[in-house]
C-alpha cells in the first residue's frame, strides 16, 4: 500500500468516524438537508412517474371501458342509497348529541399532502411527502386519509418530509378494539411478502377472543396519534404465551397511496 | 478525474431513481438497487483513494435516505453503510487483477453476492436492535432477490460504464493498462 492510499484511507476513518458519532438530532438535521437539496430531484421524478403511470393505465379497451362503465353504475346507484341512509344517520346522531349534550366532536387541522417517493429500501417502510415544515409540519405528527391512519412524520425538511408508515415494525400505535375494553398496540410486521402487509395487534389479554371484521381504533395513548383514528379490521386472532394477538388488515391501502393528510392540531 | 465525477453523478442519478422503481412482487416484495453495482465497478476501475471516496458518498447518501430515526434513537447508524460499501468494495478493489485480465463474469457474480450482503448487514443489524431473530423465505428472497438482480443487471452497466470511461479518456481502463 503506497503513501497515497494510507492517507486516504487514514482520512476515509475520520470521515467514517465523524458521521458514526452522530446522535439522533445531528442525524435527523442531515438527513433533512439532503432530502431538502434533492427535493426538486424527487419532485421532477414523481411527475414523470405519474404521467408514465397515467398513460400505461389510460391505455384501455373498449370492452374494458364498458365494463368498467356498468361498474361505476352500480357503484353510483349504492352510493346514492348509502347516501340516502347516512344522512338519515346524521339526523338520529344530532339529535342524540343534542339530547345528551355531547361535546362538539373533536375535528382536526389538516394539511393536505401528495406522496413523493416510496420507501426504496427493504427494511423500512416509508414515503415521503411534499409538504416540510415550511407547511408548519413537524416531526411525530399523524398523517392520514379519509380511510383512516396512514403513519406518522419523522424526518422533516423546509418542503419534503419523510411518513414513518403504520405497517413499519418501528410504528407502534396504542389501539383499542371497538366493542369490547381490549387494548393493544399495533405495529406492522418486519417482513412483508407482498403488497398488502399486515399489522400486528399485540399485548391484549389472552381472553380477547376477537372475530374476524372487528375493528381496531387509535386509543389516543402516548400523545402522537389522536383517538379514534380507524387503523384496520381484524383477520384472524390467536393466543400466545403471555397476551393474545391479532392479525389486522390495513384500513388504508398504502400500496396505491397518493393523498394524504398531515394532522398538525385541533381547530 | 472526469470519469470519477461521472461515477458521483451517475450515484445520485441511481439512488433517486431506486426511489421510483417499485418493488417486485413475484419476488417477495425484493428491491431493485443499482448503486451498489455502480460502486463495484468503481472499486474495481478506479484507484484505491477514489475507490474509498466513491463508496463514502453512496453510502452517504444511502445512510441519509433510508436511514430511521425514530424519537430519539437511530435505527442504524448514520456511516455504517459507507463501512458496509467500502470493505466491500475493497475485496472487490482485491480482485482487480482479474478484471484487468478481462474476466467480468467473476465481479458480475460478487457484484451480486455483496449487494445482498449489504442488505443482509441491515437486516442483521435491525434485528440485532429490534430482537427476534426470524429468517423466512420472504427474508431470503429479500435479500437474495436483490443480488440476483443486482448479477443480471452488472454486465449491462459495466458495459455502460466501459463505454464511458473510454469516452471520458479515462486512463485506468484494463485495455490501457494491458497496453
Amino acid at each position: 500500500m503506497n503513501r497515497t492510499s494510507i492517507i486516504a484511507l487514514l482520512i476515509f476513518g475520520a470521515i467514517l468516524g465523524y458521521f458514526l458519532s452522530f446522535g439522533a438530532d445531528t442525524t435527523r438535521k442531515f438527513q433533512a438537508s439532503i432530502y431538502q437539496m434533492l427535493s426538486p430531484f424527487f419532485s421532477t421524478g414523481s411527475s414523470v412517474q405519474k404521467q408514465i403511470t397515467s398513460v400505461r393505465t389510460g391505455l384501455k379497451s373498449l370492452e374494458e371501458l364498458e365494463k368498467e362503465n356498468a361498474a361505476l353504475n352500480v357503484d353510483n346507484r349504492q352510493l346514492r342509497a348509502t347516501n340516502q341512509a347516512l344522512r338519515d344517520v346524521e339526523h338520529e346522531v344530532n339529535r342524540l348529541r343534542h339530547a345528551l349534550n355531547y361535546r362538539e366532536r373533536s375535528v382536526f387541522k389538516l394539511i393536505p399532502a401528495e406522496i413523493v417517493t416510496r420507501d426504496a429500501s427493504t427494511w423500512w417502510h416509508t414515503v415521503t411527502v411534499n409538504r416540510g415544515k415550511e407547511d408548519h409540519i413537524e416531526t411525530d405528527m399523524p398523517v392520514v386519509t379519509d380511510e383512516g391512519l396512514v403513519g406518522k412524520t419523522t424526518t422533516v425538511s423546509n418542503t419534503i418530509s419523510v411518513v414513518l408508515l403504520v405497517t413499519d415494525e418501528n410504528c407502534k400505535v396504542a389501539s383499542s378494539v371497538e366493542g369490547t375494553r381490549e387494548q393493544g398496540i399495533v405495529s406492522g410486521e418486519r417482513v412483508s411478502g407482498g403488497l398488502a402487509p399486515l399489522l400486528d395487534l399485540n399485548f391484549l389479554t389472552k381472553q380477547a377472543n376477537l372475530q374476524p371484521g372487528q375493528k381496531a381504533y387509535t386509543s389516543g395513548v402516548g400523545g402522537v396519534f389522536p383517538s379514534g383514528l380507524f387503523l384496520g379490521t381484524v383477520k384472524s386472532f390467536k393466543v400466545r404465551e403471555l397476551d393474545g394477538q391479532a392479525k389486522l388488515a390495513p384500513a388504508v391501502d398504502l400500496s396505491h397511496l397518493e393523498d394524504v393528510f398531515v394532522v398538525t392540531g385541533r381547530k | 478525474m472526469i470519469f470519477f465525477g461521472v461515477l458521483l453523478i451517475l450515484v445520485v442519478i441511481a439512488q433517486i431513481a431506486e426511489f421510483f422503481i417499485p418493488p417486485l412482487d413475484w419476488m417477495y416484495h425484493a428491491h431493485i438497487y443499482i448503486v451498489p453495482v455502480l460502486v463495484f465497478y468503481g472499486a474495481m476501475a478506479l484507484p484505491f483513494p477514489l475507490m474509498l471516496g466513491l463508496a463514502l458518498w453512496a453510502g452517504i447518501l444511502l445512510d441519509a435516505l433510508t436511514v430511521q430515526v425514530i424519537g430519539s434513537k437511530v435505527e442504524i447508524s448514520l456511516g455504517w453503510s459507507i463501512l458496509l460499501y467500502a470493505v466491500l468494495a475493497g475485496i472487490m478493489h482485491g480482485l482487480r487483477p482479474l478484471f484487468i485480465r478481462g474476466r467480468w463474469e467473476v465481479h458480475c457474480l460478487l457484484t451480486g453476492l455483496c449487494t445482498s450482503s449489504i442488505i443482509l448487514a441491515q437486516y442483521l443489524m435491525i434485528t440485532f436492535r429490534r430482537g427476534t431473530f426470524m429468517f423466512t423465505k420472504e427474508v431470503w428472497w429479500q435479500i437474495g432477490g436483490p443480488g440476483l438482480m443486482a448479477m443480471l443487471m452488472a454486465p449491462v452497466i459495466f458495459w455502460m460504464l466501459n463505454w464511458i470511461a473510454r469516452m471520458t479518456r479515462y486512463p485506468y481502463l484494463p485495455e490501457r493498462i494491458f497496453e
